[in-house]
């Protein structure tokens, strides 16, 4: 039994059951940190000796991952007080504990904000990034302006450690307090700047939590990320191409040379192949390069800087970050570049299963703009008789999507494949349907040849004894047909002849419906009537759906057999079969009418005029209607009601012929994907779809459209930032790793100093920095009095000795406390 | 924004074993379990629950049955943070142990609790880089408990050094560094530990290749691909930089394809000679490159259908290869499984006479001065080991009667409602039978028989049965002859008399595809081999003149279900 099953009951006893659960726990797990009486733990953290210190603080810990917050918080003030301790492990430990615990109480948790501060100033830079990041990790908005102050001090560092410390406190400083943001887009451009790759990550982190539309502040750093973007560190590569991605949309107007003059003809045949791309002037300057072999697209020097940085990237062991470089070159770069991008996205199949998903909605994303790349890793898509079902289902998908491109032996072993799964599929009943489907797809998309084909391995599953097989086929096959009538007259009378086989009732009600709705296609040589005649010899032994839809089927029949051959008078009132009086008025005005379409079509001699029994055609209908008056179902006689009703008056058919006959809408079955095309890649709306609300998850954004020319910032801005750093980093190319961290690490504290302005030039924060600067001095003042040992030295200390603000008693007040504590 | 707001992991009986909160207030994980649960398996990495409050997106990863969750309400990268679980997962196994128990978190959480605070910061990752994290986070040692328990001095630092911080355990690494120049406190190559010492120098290179294989009806390979892993292990002291040089019968880039790297390899060396891979590595064990390898190569598909014939079918040389016959007997009720062993990978498993095991690293070639003992599978004897063929059965089959194994050896294992006949084959009895047919120089072949029974003889016969009249295709004159399918062709089951109406019907129960599992030590399908492995000592620091480190080579070949044979 787990300890927090307890945790509900009634908190008196909570201590004693704890007891309890802690001996259950620890006999069930034997566990070595069982859990000691609270008296006992108590005394631990009490101790003056470290490794009882210790001791306690891991069975705290312990606490806390296995039990509610209620039972580790007693224990706040005695662990807190350890926080002054000298030992790293100890004081870490009282960090994570202080991280966890701090919200519930947070008055006691100010208390230690003091130590905290000290260690700030700490010689062991590993300490003072630890002090910053717990420090702004307390959620405690009193402690924001001390925090901001904190990460002041962190960007400033030497050591890139605590710089990238204060680059990940900033959003966790924004979100305690939003009204410190002027202060921290300050720091933040600083830390943009910084020389390390390892800080600079962070900082793009930052900047896309706390601010993500100030572009201003990125453009003097633009090109000098762009170049550290190879060595910094897979989180830091992803948050890079995220900015970089708006970033180039709102910066780089999309340019294209209008040369087309010569290549007009092949441009709109690029269109109507379908491979629309997502933004559709993207695509089309897209492809009309392709078909043209020509740069159409003009990339931006700086833009076309981020696409060939991006390129060492695509070995990443990261799949994030080969998805964030394919998207990059989808939607920023010419297919050239996505062409780079594809293979390494078919690497990313490699991977375990719960990768291998996400990775494919990506790659079927992509396929559906630009299909041929795909088309030579086709081995890829092959299913696996392991593979989960959502995976099999986009891996069908893209087989269907690189279908219409691959070569004439490529397209057999698709098909083969499809088929192999839709007859001989049967361990999952979804992979038939779906497989099924596929070959539907694939025989809308290409030419009448292939479409026969496909057609063809769909009518021999008609006779299968796997229902859903049957169905299935049957859907799609009336989904060909309905596409395109006039050629698939054969199928229809195949079908029919698969009446006799089919034995399911949908499969039978479908087929009746398929004959009927094509029953007046080719009057003279149509099967409907014939096959009306044999399937009413059965009608007793059809099961309901399939009865439906004969009637229905009777129903058109008639229908065409009355505007063929409409009764040449209404004088000829007295049809054969007796209808209700109420009725016969209609049969006059309808009399006027027939004459009007007698004039039109020329009425032809009927056989059944002359003789004295009525047309089959006409008996059949009158059989049909008696047979269904009887049945026990319903709906059958309800309609078959309708119906009588309708064709009561052989000379009135219009009104029929309107029900009965109506155009039915061409079914489409897009790729199911298409629903999703509108999701950027790599985002998880994309792989959610539409089940997270339209316009995408919370949180989605929408690529920003390209910035019209003209609109776009002056690409001087980016000059700027950059031409310091590139001399530099020149210098520093052929070093290794290690020593341009040293090389960087020497340069750090003059920079420090001059950054800060550099940056502000022409940012237009001019009015926020200036306000932040207005409250730092207070609290520097503050700060500086118990730093004195600091051997840094701080720029604000001259501007110093300002008023002193209420705040600044109170705090005084907490910290005299804290060090009573603390001794 | 934030990628990671928690991070829960439940134990294999889905009990809570832990809960991390980064940011924001995700929804408990005792209110997210039973949602992902409620999900039908398998189920998908990332599932959207819209009924928790925010909305969450809820990423989950299963590693060692230890379930990782991690719930996000805003639209994030998906691999992002799956990739992060994975980082995750990996580090608690560096540091705990492998493989990853409960018991294990339960007995460390303090050392837990450390790394995942170091891993994120307020929700955004921070450091996943397995020896960054070891340069920060003092890993559970079993000297060190024992030095506690007994009262001796440990590792932690006395309190009159205030600024002594060991970082890393018995590293003698200086506690204070000078105030000017190198002030940071870990290592300058951020994917390697700071100040690195082993008293024995070893480099380890293990070559894993993963085999994807579908094999059509008339047993043409389909594809066939190999995914490879270069695992290395690197214990050696200082920064060394390794050259690591690949061979291959073809040529590396002609066989190697769609590389990965880990970020220490030199990705411009790799470019310009695409067979050497030059890197300062990692202290321990990392993945060095993935890649992988089409082993039918480009013109597979010209062969797939040019030639109706299975003769000229590409060769494909892999240990065993499998093939279904369904519907055989009167009813078509019997199918027959036949697997089919390459002599090549006898093995010395039946030798009477095992070779020397002196070495603690079995099954390792010896590479430069180290020369292992093999006790197993060798480069020049390559052996089958773990052999068992799987094959799934429809739903709709309620039992298999008559199960044996006609010819050959092993155990096959059906019962009533499983969906697979599992037969398993040991090493010793896969080494017999290749010896025993050693002289047929085709390679051992062994055979399965059963009998499907389905769901409800009499409803089928019922309901279900359907028989195509013979005339079917008579009426269609644009039928051409072009298509060809390796798959059955559905003339095939025309009828033949009474038993036809029952074949299709037991059509249905047949299994459509067998799956070979199996790893052969010291061959890969690929033929990759390590040319060599060099230390450049004039890039290298730290390493002391005149080492050599101990060199050791394996490969091992592996398929997982990854032999699949269609019928």
């Amino acid at each position: 039994m787990h300890p927090s099953n307890f945790a509900h009951w009634s908190l008196s006893t909570a201590r004693d059951l704890t007891l309890e659960a802690a001996r259950d726990a620890s006999n069930a797990r034997k566990s070595s940190t069982r859990m000691l009486p609270s008296g006992q733990l108590k005394k631990l953290l009490d101790s003056r000796s470290e490794r009882d210190v210790l001791e306690g603080l891991r069975r705290v810990v312990t606490m806390s991952y296995r039990q509610p917050p209620s039972q580790t918080l007693p224990f706040f003030s005695h662990v807190i007080k350890n926080i002054a301790s000298p030992s790293l492990p100890i004081k870490k430990l009282v960090y994570i504990y202080l991280l966890q615990h701090a919200e519930h109480e947070p008055d006691t948790a100010l208390l230690s904000i003091n130590t905290i501060q000290k260690s700030l100033t700490d010689s062991n830079p590993q300490l003072r990034a630890l002090a910053l990041r717990v420090m702004s990790g307390i959620r405690v908005p009193v402690i924001s302006q001390i925090v901001s102050l904190a990460i002041k001090r962190g960007v400033g560092d030497m050591s890139p450690y605590v710089r990238r410390a204060a680059a990940l406190a900033i959003p966790k400083c924004y979100r305690l307090d939003p009204s410190t943001e002027p202060q921290l887009l300050e720091y933040l451009s600083t830390l943009l700047g910084d020389k390390q790759y390892f800080v600079t990550g962070a900082a793009v982190a930052a900047f896309l939590e706390v601010c993500p539309n100030r572009l201003d502040l990125i453009h003097p750093h633009y090109r000098s990320l762009i170049r550290k973007l190879v060595d910094m560190d897979e989180w830091g590569q992803l948050a890079t191409l995220r900015l970089m991605m708006s970033y180039s949309r709102k910066c780089f107007p999309r340019r294209t040379k209008k040369i087309k003059k010569t290549t007009t003809n092949p441009n709109p045949n690029a269109r109507s192949k379908g491979t629309k791309g997502f933004y559709d002037t993207e695509s089309e300057s897209e492809e009309s390069e392709d078909q043209e072999m020509e740069d159409l697209v003009v990339l931006d020097p700086d833009l076309e800087l981020l696409l060939k940085a991006c390129q060492s990237l695509l070995q990443s062991r990261n799949s994030a970050v080969v998805i964030a470089v394919a998207r990059t070159y989808l939607y920023l770069g010419t297919p050239d570049y996505l062409s780079l991008a594809i293979g390494p996205l078919i690497s990313l199949l490699r991977s375990p299963g719960d990768v291998q998903h996400i990775a494919l909605y990506n790659i079927v994303q992509v396929c559906l703009s630009h299909p041929e790349p795909f088309v030579k890793y086709y081995t890829h898509f092959l299913v696996r008789s392991t593979d989960s079902p959502h995976i099999w289902r986009l891996k069908l998908e893209l087989l269907t999507l690189i279908f219409p491109h691959a070569p004439p032996r490529l397209q057999s072993l698709i098909l083969a494949e499809l088929s192999h799964f839709s007859h001989s599929g049967s361990l999952d009943p979804g992979l038939v349907k779906e497989a099924v489907r596929a070959i539907g797809r694939c025989s809308q998309t290409t030419n009448p040849k292939t479409s026969a084909r496909c057609l063809r391995l769909l009518l021999a599953h008609i006779g299968s004894a796997d229902m859903h097989l049957v169905a299935e086929s049957l859907e799609v096959i009336r989904h060909l047909i309905q596409r395109d009538p006039e050629n698939h007259r054969t199928t229809v009378v195949r079908l029919a002849k698969h009446l006799d086989a089919a034995t399911s009732p949908q499969a039978r009600a479908s087929i009746v419906w398929l004959v009927g709705e094509f029953a007046g296609l080719d009057p003279e040589n149509n099967i409907a009537a014939d096959v009306l005649r044999i399937l009413v010899k059965g009608f007793a032994d059809e099961a309901e759906p399939a009865k439906l839809q004969i009637v229905l089927l009777a129903a058109k029949v008639y229908v065409h057999h009355l505007n063929a051959n409409p009764p040449p008078e209404p004088v000829r009132a007295p049809s054969p079969k007796p209808s209700p009086s109420l009725l016969e008025n209609y049969e006059e005005q309808g009399g006027f009418r027939d004459t009007h379409l007698d004039s039109v079509s020329p009425p032809q001699p009927t056989p059944s005029q002359t003789q004295d029994k009525p047309h089959p055609i006409e008996a059949l209908w009158n059989y049909i209607i008696l047979l269904t008056r009887y049945d026990t179902s319903y709906d059958l006689r309800d309609r078959a009601r309708v119906y009588k009703a309708l064709l009561s008056t052989p000379t009135s058919t219009q009104l029929a012929s309107l029900l009965l006959l109506a155009p039915k809408p061409v079914p489409q079955t897009p790729s199911p994907s298409e629903t999703r095309k509108g999701y950027a890649l790599g985002s998880a709306s994309l792989v959610i779809g539409d089940e997270g609300g339209v316009g995408g998850l919370k949180g989605y954004e929408d690529l920003p459209p390209w910035v019209k020319e003209g609109h776009e910032p002056d690409p001087a801005l980016r000059e700027e930032g950059a031409s310091g750093a590139a001399s530099t980093y020149e210098a520093a190319k052929s070093l290794s790793a290690a020593e341009r961290l040293d090389a960087a690490s020497r340069a750090a504290p003059p920079e420090r100093t001059v950054s800060p302005g550099r940056s502000l030039d022409g940012l237009g924060s001019g009015s926020g920095a200036g306000e932040a600067k207005e409250k730092e001095k207070t609290l520097d003042e503050w700060l500086a009095e118990e730093e004195e040992s600091e051997d840094e030295t701080d720029e604000e200390k001259e501007t110093e000795e300002e008023e002193e603000s209420s705040e600044y008693e109170t705090e005084s007040e907490d910290e005299g406390e804290g060090d009573r504590l603390v001794k | 924004m934030s990628a990671i707001e928690a991070l829960y992991i439940f134990d294999e009986h889905n009990t809570p074993l832990l809960e991390h909160t980064y940011t924001g207030r995700p929804p408990p994980g005792s209110t997210v379990l039973p949602l992902y649960l409620s999900h039908p398996s398998p189920r998908p990495s990332l599932i959207y629950l819209p009924n928790t409050n925010p909305a969450t997106l809820l990423y989950s990863i299963i590693q060692d049955q230890l379930l990782f969750l991690c719930p996000c309400s805003s639209d994030t990268e998906p691999l992002q943070v799956l990739e992060f679980l994975h980082r995750v997962a990996d580090a608690l196994e560096d540091f705990l142990g492998s493989p990853l128990l409960a018991s294990r978190i339960e007995s460390n959480y303090d050392v837990v609790a450390q790394l995942l605070s170091e891993m994120v910061d307020g929700g955004v990752i921070s450091c996943t880089e397995p020896n960054a994290l070891k340069d920060v986070v003092e890993a559970p040692s079993f000297m060190k408990n024992l030095l506690g328990g007994v009262g001796l001095p440990s590792t932690t630092p006395s309190s009159l050094t205030p600024g002594a911080t060991p970082f890393s355990l018995g590293s003698g690494r200086s506690p204070r560094l000078g105030p000017s120049g190198n002030t940071q406190g870990t290592s300058p190559v951020p994917w390697r530990k700071a100040n690195v010492r082993h008293t024995s120098n070893e480099l380890y290179v293990d070559i894993v290749e993963t085999l994807q294989v579908t094999l059509s009806p008339s047993g043409r390979p389909l594809s066939a691909i190999a995914n490879g892993t270069i695992a290395f292990t690197a214990k050696v002291s200082g920064v060394p930089d390794l050259l690591l040089q690949l061979g291959c019968p073809g040529g590396i880039s002609n066989s190697v394809s769609l590389p990965v790297f880990h970020p220490c390899v030199r990705l411009n060396r790799w470019k310009e000679r695409p067979s050497e891979l030059s890197f300062v590595p990692p202290d321990g064990r990392f993945v060095l490159a993935g890649y992988e390898v089409d082993l039918l190569g480009p013109a597979a598909l010209d062969s797939f259908s040019t030639s109706t014939t299975a003769k000229s079918a590409p060769k494909l040389n892999i240990p065993a290869t499998v093939s279904v016959q369904p519907s055989l007997g009167p009813t078509g009720s019997d199918f027959e499984v036949r697997l089919q062993l390459n002599p090549r990978f006898a093995g010395k498993s039946s030798s009477p006479l095992p070779s020397a095991t002196g070495s603690s690293f079995p099954g390792r070639g010896g590479l430069g001065r180290g020369l292992g003992g093999h006790p197993q599978g060798t480069t020049a004897a390559p052996s089958i080991e773990e052999m068992v063929v799987h094959i799934p059965l429809p739903a709709s089959v309620k039992n298999v009667m008559d199960l044996r194994v006609v010819r050959g050896a092993g155990d096959a294992g059906y019962a009533p409602g499983d969906r697979s006949i599992e037969w398993r084959i040991s090493s010793r009895e896969v080494g017999m039978l290749i010896s025993n047919d050693r002289g047929g120089g085709i390679g051992a072949t062994a055979t399965l028989r059963g009998t499907v029974i389905g769901q409800d003889e009499d409803e089928g016969l019922e309901g279900g049965a359907v028989s195509l009249s013979s005339n079917t295709y008579d009426y269609d004159d644009d039928q051409t002859s072009s298509y060809q399918s390796p798959s059955e062709a559905p003339s095939k089951t025309k009828d033949e008399g009474s038993d036809a109406r029952k074949v299709k019907q037991n059509k249905v129960l047949m299994p459509s595809c067998a799956t070979v599992s199996f790893s052969v030590k010291g061959w890969l399908p690929s033929g990759i081999k390590v040319e060599s492995l060099t230390v450049d000592q004039k890039r290298s620091k730290g390493l002391g003149a005149g080492i050599t480190p101990y060199k050791g080579v394996k490969y091992v070949c592996v398929s997982r279900n990854g032999v699949e044979s269609r019928c």
